[in-house]
C-alpha cells in the first residue's frame, strides 16, 4: 500500500504537524533561549551574587544600550542590507548633545527640547544612509561604513576629551527606579513590545521582509521597495539616536569613546539570534535573545573575573557555534 | 575505463534497479520500484510531482540509500551505492539548475573535476583546450561554443551542452536528465535532442526526466511511468499513445484537460493601440474584452513576453498607447496591481515568489491593504482570506505555514495564482502558465482561467503549448519578429496555421484560412 507525498505531508495539518512545524520554524528561537536557560541557570546555580535580584534588574538595564542598536539592526537586515554607522550615529547624538548641554550651562530646561534634537539628528542621520543607498544602489555595507568613517571624524573634531557639564536631572534616564527595576528597563520593555508588533503586524514591517526575501517580487506585488529601505535605515537612525542619549545619561558626561564597538556586538546579537544576514527571515524576539545573551555572558564573564581578552575569545565562539548550529539541513524535495 | 568493459554484459543492460523501496517517515517514496536501461537507449521517466522520480534518481546517484532492493550496475549488485562510488560507476546528472561556474571559461568547467595535468603538475591548459575541442565536437557544438568562452555569456543552451560534456569529460555512461527542456527555450530545443541523439548513438544509456510527453515520443525508445512511488508500466515508445501515458499518470483518463468554452465576453477592457518598444516590438495593436481569453502565440523571442511585460509598466514603451477601462494604462507594476491588471510571470522563482516564505506571507503580499484595520494587520482576517483562497487554488497539503521553496512546481504556481486572484484582479496576464508543472496541476490551473471569465475577468495568456491555447483561448493573436502576424478565431485554430504565421512561412497548398488578417 503506497502512500502519496503530498497525502503524507497533508497529515502536518494535525496538531501535532503543526507543533512540529511550528517548532521547526522557530528552531532559533527555541536553541536560543534554550541556551540562555543554560548559561544562566548554571550561573545562578553556581554563584549568589550572580542569581541576586539587583544582579538580574542590572542585567536587565545593561541590556539597553545593546537592545536599542540590535533593534535598528535588525530591521535593516532583515531587508538584506546592513548598517556599519549606527555605533558613530550613537556617539555622533551624544556628543552634539552634550556640547550643546556644555554651552548652555547645564539648563535643565534644555533637556526635553535636546532630547528632540538627538532624535532629530539620527533619523535624519538614518535618512542620509537610506537615500544614498536607494539612490546609489551601492551595497549598504559599503555607503554606511563610510558614512561611519565620516561621522566618526566628525566626532574626533567635536571633542576628543570628555564632555562635562550635563544637568544632573538628566542622569535620572538612567537611575529612577520604581523597586528595583529601573523605569528605563519598562520603557525598553514596552518599546521591545512594539518593535515585534512594528515587524508582526503592520504592512510596513511586512515589506521589509519581502524586500529582504527578493526586492524584484517585492516590487511586483505593489510594495515601494525604497521607501521601505528608506525607512529601515532611518529608523535604525532613530534607535541610534536613544542609544546615545542613554550612554550620555548613563557616563554623566559627553564620552568620546561612546558606543566603541557595538556595531560589531549589534550584528552578533542580530546573527546569533537567528535573523538570517541575507534578509528576509528571522524575528525580533530572536534578536532580543540574542541581547540578552551577549549581556549575560558579560556580566557573568565579570563576575567570574574572565580577563577580558579571553572575554572577546569566548564570545567569538558563542558566535561561530551559533552560526554552526544554524546551518539549516537542505530541504528534501521529491518530483 | 572499467566502465567500458563492463557494457558489453547479456543484451546491453547497463543499469538494472530491482525492488527499490524507500521510506520517508512512514511514506513509501517508492515502493517495489524496477528500472533498466540498455546501452545506446533513452529511457524516459514520466509521472506526476511527486510520483517518485526524482527519489528514484537519487537512489541511482547515491544521495538516498534505498530500504530494500537492489542496484545492478557493470555487472556488479549493490544494496546501495554512495555517491561517489555512484560517479566512479559512470553515473553523471545533468540536473535543472545547472552545477557550473558562470565566471570561469567552458573548459575550465568541463575538466573541474579532473584537470588534465602537464609538466611539474600544472594544469596543461592546451590539452585542456584540446580535449574540451573534441568533446564538444562529439556533440556538433564546436562552432557555437568556444572553450575559452566565459560561460555565464553563453545561452542557457549552451550552458546545458557544458553541463552535458562535463558528464561526459568523466567517462559517464548512464547520464541521467532532469527536465532539461524546461529550462530552454523553444529554438533551443532541437540542438538538445541532437545532442541526445549523439549521446544515444555513441553507446550512452540515458534516463530522460520529462512533463513534456511529446518529447518523449519524439526521443525516447522506452518509457517508464511512475505514479505515487508505483511503477505504472515499461512500455516501447513505439507501442503506447499520448492517452495510455497520460492515463497511466494521472490514474483517470483526462478528458476534461479542458474546461468548456461557454464563457461570454462583454466590453473592451484594454485597448493597445500601435506600440513599439525599444526595437524587439513594432506597431502592435490588441484589445482584450471583459469575460474573454486572448491567447498570444509565438515562438520564444517574438515579442509575446515584452508585450506582457509592457502592459503592467515593466517595459518601456517607446510609441503608441495603451488604454485600460477607457484611460491610460496605469505606467508602474505597483499601481497596475492596485488598478487591478496583474502579470503572473513566467518564470516563477525569480519573479513570482518569495522563495524563503511561507505560503501564507506569498499570498498575503500584494494584498496588505485589505487585511489592515486601525493601522494593524490583523492575523485573523489574513488567515481566513489565505484560507479560502488556498481552498479555492485546491493547494494539497493546505498548510499555509510551509515555505515556498519546499512546495512543488505546480503548487508554487498555484500561489502565484492565488496571490493574484486574491488582489480581486480585472484584467490577469499569464505568461507561460504551466511550465514545468503536471498534468494534474495544468488542468487545474486551465479551470482557474476560466473561472475567471465567468467573473467578466480578462484574461491574457502568452504560451508556447499550442494545446493549451486552443483548449483555453476565444482568440489567438500568432507573434513573429516583434510583430502580430495574424489573428485565430476559435473555430479557425489549427496547428498548421499557427505555426506558418508563427514561422512567416507560405504554404502553398494549404490554403490560408478564414480569420487570418495578414
Amino acid at each position: 500500500m503506497a502512500v502519496t507525498f503530498e497525502e503524507a505531508s497533508g497529515s502536518f495539518t494535525s496538531r501535532s504537524g503543526k507543533l512540529m512545524t511550528f517548532v521547526r520554524k522557530n528552531g532559533s528561537i527555541f536553541l536560543i533561549y534554550g541556551l540562555i536557560i543554560l548559561i544562566a541557570g548554571t550561573a545562578a546555580i553556581s554563584s549568589d551574587t550572580f542569581r541576586s535580584p539587583s544582579n538580574m534588574a542590572n542585567i536587565l538595564r545593561q541590556s539597553i544600550i545593546l537592545g536599542l542598536l540590535a533593534i535598528g539592526q535588525s530591521l535593516v537586515i532583515l531587508t538584506g542590507g546592513m548598517d556599519i554607522s549606527i555605533d558613530m550615529m550613537a556617539r555622533t547624538v551624544a556628543l552634539v548633545i552634550a556640547t550643546l548641554f556644555a554651552m548652555f550651562n547645564s539648563d535643565p530646561g534644555l533637556i526635553l527640547p535636546l532630547i528632540l534634537l538627538g532624535v532629530v539628528v539620527g533619523v535624519a542621520l538614518g535618512g542620509v544612509n537610506g537615500l544614498l543607498i536607494t539612490r546609489t544602489h551601492a551595497n549598504p555595507f559599503i555607503i554606511t561604513f563610510g558614512v561611519a568613517f565620516i561621522l566618526r571624524g566628525v566626532n574626533l573634531a567635536i571633542s576628543t576629551t570628555p564632555i562635562r557639564g550635563i544637568p544632573s536631572e538628566y542622569l535620572r534616564i538612567y537611575d529612577t527606579k520604581i523597586g528595583i527595576i529601573a523605569v528605563n528597563v519598562i520603557v525598553m520593555a514596552i518599546i521591545w513590545f512594539l518593535v515585534w508588533l512594528f515587524t508582526t503586524r503592520t504592512r510596513l514591517g511586512r515589506a521589509l521582509y519581502a524586500v529582504g526575501g527578493s526586492p524584484r517580487i517585492a516590487r511586483l506585488s505593489a510594495i515601494r521597495v525604497n521607501r521601505t529601505l528608506v525607512w529601515a535605515y532611518v529608523l535604525s537612525g532613530f534607535f541610534a539616536s536613544l542609544a546615545g542619549l542613554f550612554v550620555l545619561s548613563r557616563m554623566g558626561v559627553g564620552d568620546p569613546g561612546t558606543a566603541e564597538g557595538m556595531t560589531f556586538q549589534s550584528i552578533v546579537a542580530v546573527a546569533v539570534g537567528g535573523i538570517s544576514l541575507y534578509g528576509g527571515r528571522g524575528s525580533i524576539v530572536g534578536t532580543l535573545g540574542g541581547v540578552l545573551l551577549l549581556t549575560i555572558l558579560s556580566n557573568v564573564f565579570n563576575l567570574i573575573q574572565v580577563n577580558i581578552y579571553y572575554q572577546q575569545l569566548l564570545l567569538g565562539l558563542v558566535v561561530l557555534i551559533a552560526v554552526a548550529a544554524y546551518r539549516s539541513p537542505r530541504t528534501v524535495r521529491s518530483g | 575505463m572499467e566502465a567500458s568493459s563492463d557494457v558489453s554484459q547479456s543484451n546491453g543492460t547497463i543499469l538494472k534497479l530491482s525492488g527499490i523501496d524507500k521510506t520517508f517517515g512512514g511514506t513509501h517514496a517508492l515502493a517495489d520500484v524496477s528500472f533498466d536501461l540498455k546501452e545506446g537507449e533513452v529511457h524516459a521517466l514520466v509521472g506526476e510531482n511527486g510520483a517518485g522520480k526524482s527519489t528514484l534518481i537519487k537512489v541511482v546517484t547515491g544521495a538516498y540509500y534505498p530500504d530494500m532492493g537492489t542496484i545492478e550496475v557493470g555487472g556488479e549488485k549493490y544494496q546501495s551505492l554512495r555517491p561517489e562510488q555512484a560517479r566512479n560507476l559512470g553515473i553523471s546528472v545533468v540536473y535543472q539548475e545547472f552545477n557550473i561556474l558562470p565566471e570561469l571559461s567552458v573548459a575550465e568547467n568541463i575538466f573541474m573535476g579532473a584537470q588534465p595535468k602537464g609538466r611539474l603538475n600544472l594544469i596543461d591548459m592546451g590539452a585542456r583546450r584540446k580535449k574540451t575541442y573534441e568533446l564538444l565536437e562529439r556533440l556538433g557544438a564546436q562552432d557555437s561554443i568556444n572553450p575559452n568562452e566565459i560561460v555565464k555569456n553563453l545561452t542557457v543552451g549552451e550552458q546545458q551542452i557544458v553541463e552535458i560534456s562535463k558528464a561526459l569529460a568523466t567517462d559517464a555512461h548512464i547520464i541521467i536528465m532532469d527536465e532539461p527542456s524546461a529550462v530552454l527555450p523553444s529554438r533551443e530545443l532541437e540542438r538538445l535532442f541532437s545532442v541526445i541523439r549523439v549521446l544515444r548513438a555513441e553507446g550512452h544509456g540515458i534516463i530522460y526526466i520529462s512533463h513534456r510527453l511529446n518529447e518523449v515520443f519524439e526521443l525516447a525508445d522506452r518509457v517508464t511511468v511512475l505514479k505515487d512511488g508505483q511503477h505504472m508500466a515499461t512500455k516501447n515508445v513505439a507501442e503506447t499513445n499520448n492517452s495510455e501515458l497520460v492515463r497511466l499518470m494521472v490514474g483517470r483518463e483526462l478528458t476534461d484537460m479542458y474546461p468548456p468554452a461557454d464563457n461570454k465576453p462583454g466590453d473592451v477592457l484594454l485597448e493597445v493601440s500601435d506600440i513599439d518598444i525599444d526595437g524587439t516590438v513594432f506597431g502592435v495593436n490588441l484589445h482584450v474584452r471583459e469575460g474573454e481569453v486572448l491567447g498570444l502565440a509565438g515562438l520564444g523571442g517574438s515579442g509575446r513576453t515584452t508585450v506582457c511585460r509592457a502592459l503592467v509598466g515593466l517595459a518601456d514603451i517607446h510609441s503608441g498607447e495603451i488604454s485600460y477601462l477607457g484611460k491610460p494604462a496605469p505606467k508602474t507594476a505597483g499601481s497596475a496591481s492596485q488598478a487591478g491588471l496583474v502579470l503572473i510571470p513566467e518564470d516563477r522563482k525569480s519573479y513570482g515568489l518569495v522563495l524563503n516564505q511561507s505560503m501564507r506571507f506569498n499570498l498575503a503580499l500584494p494584498n496588505l491593504i485589505e487585511f489592515v484595520r486601525g493601522g494593524v494587520l490583523r492575523s485573523r482576517i489574513e488567515k481566513q482570506a489565505v484560507n479560502s483562497m488556498v481552498e479555492d487554488i485546491q493547494i494539497k497539503p493546505p498548510d499555509t505555514e510551509i515555505l515556498a521553496e519546499s512546495l512543488s512546481g505546480g503548487n508554487q504556481q498555484k500561489v502565484v495564482v492565488g496571490k493574484w486572484l486574491l488582489t480581486n484582479p480585472k484584467l490577469v496576464i499569464f505568461d507561460e502558465p504551466t511550465r514545468g508543472i503536471d498534468v494534474g496541476a495544468k488542468a487545474e490551473i486551465y479551470q482557474r482561467i476560466r473561472e475567471l471569465t465567468y467573473k467578466g475577468v480578462g484574461v491574457i495568456m502568452a504560451s508556447s503549448e499550442l494545446p493549451e491555447l486552443f483548449g483555453v483561448s476565444d482568440r489567438i493573436l500568432v507573434f513573429y519578429e516583434g510583430r502580430i502576424r495574424g489573428e485565430l478565431e476559435r473555430k479557425n485554430f489549427s496547428e498548421e496555421a499557427i505555426m506558418r504565421l508563427a514561422t512567416a512561412t507560405e504554404e502553398k497548398e494549404v490554403p490560408v484560412q478564414g480569420g487570418v488578417d495578414l
